[in-house]
């Protein structure tokens, strides 16, 4: 056998041993969620949103069950302030967060790992007009089992309406718009 | 012909939608390594073939994070056809027919064998492919009069609509997703010194646009995608008596773009023909 085949034997031969990371291969559109009892608490849509208290840029800590009285619903959206998000969070500045004046919304900084450099990054990429929470030791991205673009919605009950990718908007868009 | 390569990219900062340039958080040092396998196969005398395996480390340092995660990247496979059956590289012009380039038309297959966001990872930071099937048609136009050569390359690519069931390793409400369609021209300038050994060493200068449409989710336009950069790339060639040994280092640089990280690239290859 030549070293050319060899070598196209090898490379054929790791595109089939990855197991469950070459599921792009053969995408499925199968709705594979899982249903969980509603009100129970956890992080899925339906649950009962799991309580945390973290600190923003400011250094105020704020904890999530005291902000619902305050809105009718909280968005929670995971930022390491890279391109992607830049362009989420400002789609929903400009076009979401208007038409819902009586929501909160809240960025949620993984990567920082300090108020100080959390506030830094927040200066730097415009986004001072949004509240940003620092999770400086990811305990709050692993509880919600959050990623960068992760965006949340719980309403003013503490029920969590939504959780996945932020993607176009237009889920976090209708979400708030069926809310109570 | 067998082709290894090693990429060293490092990122510094990214261009916003509005092609402002913003830094990366405080302590972040972002970087990207690859390792590419290729393996190119001459079919008849105008077609060949290709097959390319990257291999990806991905390290990044934040402030408050540390990630070091690697896996395959995205495969592509080629097919080529030279339309032309002579030689066109010249030593000097003496009639029009000595202007004639050389043409290739490429079609090139991206195959996600990478790591996607929906595949079973948990974060963003495991990410080595993109998840989509993409297919790129090619054209190069190349003309070389001793020791001076001009390329002009043109890829148009399409990608493959497909459906999306989970997220990061969390299972969602099925969607439908396409990225946008993806255009790239690049020119490139060379100059070639011959030494007494018949060694070729060449450097090439090349200036690269490229720019990706919205992508669609469920068939309706996704605002906040679409990507574009300008880069230049400086490459140093080395081949020798026999061209069965090539050695190549480049280094490239992103000067400008929107929704794009801006990197730098070390690259060192070697290909050896065999004939």
């Amino acid at each position: 056998m030549s070293i050319s085949k060899l070598m196209l034997l090898i490379a054929l031969l790791s595109l089939t041993g990855c197991g469950g990371e070459l599921d792009d291969l053969s995408p499925s559109g199968e709705n594979m969620t899982v249903p969980v009892v509603p009100g129970s608490s956890g992080v899925q849509v339906s649950q009962q949103a799991i309580d945390f208290v973290l600190n923003d840029t400011l250094n105020v800590p704020l904890t999530l069950s005291a902000e619902y009285p305050a809105a009718d619903a909280l968005v929670l959206y995971f930022t390491m302030w890279c391109p992607v998000c830049d362009s989420h969070m400002g789609y929903m500045r400009q076009y979401i967060r208007p038409n819902f004046p009586n929501v909160s919304f809240y960025m949620i900084d993984y990567v920082s790992g300090s108020v100080t450099a959390s506030r830094q990054a927040q200066l730097s990429n415009g986004y001072t007009d949004f509240s940003v929470m620092v999770d400086e030791y990811q305990q709050i991205q692993d509880l919600y089992n959050a990623t960068m673009g992760t965006t949340i919605v719980i309403d003013s009950t503490g029920i969590v309406r939504m959780n996945e990718d932020f993607k176009d908007g237009v889920k976090l868009y209708e979400t708030l718009s069926l809310l109570p | 012909m067998l082709d290894l390569s090693v990429d060293t990219e490092a990122y510094d900062g990214f261009w916003n939608s509005e092609g402002q340039h913003l830094a990366d958080p405080p302590g972040s040092v972002l970087s990207q390594t690859r390792l590419n396998l290729g393996i190119g196969y001459r079919l008849t005398d105008n077609w060949q073939s290709s097959l390319v395996m990257p291999f990806i480390w991905n390290d990044n340092e934040y402030a408050g994070f540390t990630s070091k995660t690697s896996g395959p990247g995205d495969a592509t496979a080629s097919l080529w056809y030279e339309a032309f059956d002579g030689i066109t590289c010249v030593w000097q012009v003496n009639s029009l027919a000595d202007l004639k380039p050389s043409i290739y038309y490429g079609l090139t297959m991206t195959i996600p064998t990478g790591i996607s966001p929906y595949d079973e990872v948990t974060n963003s930071f495991d990410i080595t492919g993109r998840g989509f099937y993409r297919l790129d048609a090619s054209v190069l136009i190349d003309k070389t009069i001793f020791p001076w050569n001009a390329t002009l390359q043109y890829v148009y690519g399409v990608n493959f609509e497909r459906p999306i069931n989970r997220e990061y390793g969390n299972y969602i409400e099925p969607y439908e997703k396409n990225l946008g369609e993806r255009s790239l021209a690049t020119l490139s300038f060379g100059y070639s010194y011959q030494t007494d050994k018949a060694e070729v060493i060449t450097v090439t200068l090349a200036y690269s646009d490229l720019t990706e449409a919205a992508g669609e989710i469920d068939g309706q336009t996704d605002q906040t995608t679409g990507l574009g950069k300008t880069s230049l790339a400086l490459t140093l060639a080395y081949s020798n008596f026999k061209k069965d040994w090539i050695y190549k280092l480049t280094f490239s640089q992103a000067d400008a773009g929107y929704n794009f990280p801006q990197t730098e690239v070390l690259s060192l290859g070697v290909s050896h023909v065999y004939f």
